[in-house]
């Protein structure tokens, strides 16, 4: 079957039940997209799907066809972090970083629905990814840096 | 092939497909049904995505609120006249699961997982919803309380289909609210309430309570709804409630707390959707 992912096609082979998360990593070597719990509890796993975070654990990649895939491999350019990504280095907001990936790809989806959310927003929406070193303040400011980053590059213009 | 994935494209193909291979399952947004799988508590023979039968996602409000089985979670709480006309249900959903599982799961699946603890089944079952199912080329209509019969079972039977959701609008006056506790917000809940009010001044026209994780099934508590008044800061319907639940002890809390608990969130519920019918404020 076709998978459009980061805007390029991959023509895979893959069974009836597998998960998008198993095809990415095992089928396709793109390693970014972390698995932790398996079962939709973690966020770990959190791609964009038609531009919705979800969960890659529990999607059927079977369910993917004709659908835009974004994966934490197609978020920088060759030479430039995505904005997100940034802020995550700036506020220090990853240690052991195994859940940033999905952080980053929740923190993407969110900002490009609401360029300035508020401290509840983001809370909520981020809701759905867990970090089990507890990096949540600086992951927060991160997210919240980008959207005043953002606010203040219009008022520039 | 030993099992395989199907996309049909309409409903007639679904039932049709359904009743060719008596080993399938069908899958909506896998929230639950994957979980299952990946643990294999659950090994079907072919799985019958929904997800192209585009008439299954559409949501009606000009009359009455029809929601088809297939809208996802997310695109049932956004929907405007859902915040507006079922507020209890619009709460329910933002409660529900993470972001991500809104984005996935269709108010459709959390219904036919028949979990005692969906969280949109209370308030359904408070404004009085009932469900359209295709049998074949046929459609047969169910209260929801009739619906839900036991954990992970409902009144589907082989091959039937949940099309859609239908909820009566609720009269001029009805406040409506929800409310849940859980560990965390991820999991599932202890117990949670909905109630809706329709008042005089202090006297009850239309009360409603439903509870869930409190019982095999969601389910009203009619007990609570006959003896129900602000007059006595809904004292009597907290009590009552109590008695009509069947909680069990598990992981999550024992049978005294979610006991205790319903009590408390039945008074919570109903001083809330008091609150929100104008007809009762909540510092009188």
């Amino acid at each position: 079957m076709l998978l459009t992912i980061n805007g390029r096609p991959h023509d895979v082979h893959v069974e009836p039940f597998e998960s998008l998360a198993s095809t990415l990593r095992e089928r396709l070597q793109m390693l970014g997209t972390k698995v932790g719990c398996d079962r939709g509890e973690c966020g770990t796993c959190t791609v964009l799907l038609d531009d919705v975070p979800v969960y890659s654990c529990l999607v059927l990649t079977r369910s993917c066809e004709g659908r835009r895939i974004r994966t934490i491999e197609g978020v920088a350019t060759a030479n430039e972090l995505h904005p997100v990504q940034r802020a995550f280095v700036t506020h220090d907001a990853v240690q052991c970083g195994y859940c940033t990936p999905g952080q980053v790809m929740s923190a993407i989806a969110l900002l490009e629905q609401h360029a300035l959310p508020s401290d509840d927003e983001i809370r909520r929406s981020m809701s759905g990814n867990l970090c089990r070193c507890g990096c949540y303040p600086k992951i927060h400011a991160a997210v919240k840096s980008v959207a005043a980053a953002a606010v203040e590059a219009n008022d520039d213009r | 092939m030993r099992y395989s994935y199907h996309r049909p494209a309409s409903l007639d193909e679904a039932s049709d497909m359904a009743a060719a291979l008596p080993n399938a399952r069908f899958i909506q947004g896998g929230t639950d049904l994957m979980v299952r799988i990946g643990q294999g508590r659950e090994r079907p023979g072919h799985l019958i995505s929904l997800r192209r039968i585009g008439e299954l996602t559409t949501i009606d409000a000009n009359r009455e609120i029809r929601i088809g089985a297939g809208a996802t979670l997310s695109d049932t709480l956004a929907h405007p006249d859902i915040r507006r006309r079922l507020p209890a249900l619009a709460q329910s959903l933002a409660a529900l699961g993470s972001r991500q599982v809104r984005n996935m799961g269709t108010i459709g699946g959390n219904l036919c997982n028949a979990s005692p603890a969906a969280d949109t089944a209370p308030p359904l079952l408070v404004y009085d919803a009932r469900v359209e199912i295709r049998n074949g080329r046929a459609i047969r209509c169910l209260p929801l309380a009739e619906f839900l019969l036991g954990p992970g079972k409902t009144a589907l039977q082989a091959g039937e289909i949940l099309v859609a959701i239908v909820v009566p609008d609720p009269p001029e006056g009805t406040g409506s609210a929800f409310i849940r506790r859980g560990r965390v917000t991820m999991d599932l809940a202890i117990a949670s309430v909905a109630a809706s009010v329709r008042l005089n001044g202090g006297a009850s026209i239309a009360i409603r309570v439903a509870a869930g994780a409190v019982a095999p099934t969601p389910r009203r508590l009619t007990a609570a709804e006959a003896v129900a008044t602000p007059t006595d800061d809904w004292s009597r319907a907290a009590i009552a409630a109590r008695e009509q639940i069947e909680p069990i002890t598990d992981l999550r809390a024992s049978a005294e707390y979610r006991r205790h608990l319903t009590g408390i969130l039945v008074r919570r519920a109903l001083t809330m959707a008091a609150a929100a019918s104008g007809q009762w404020s909540i510092d009188r």
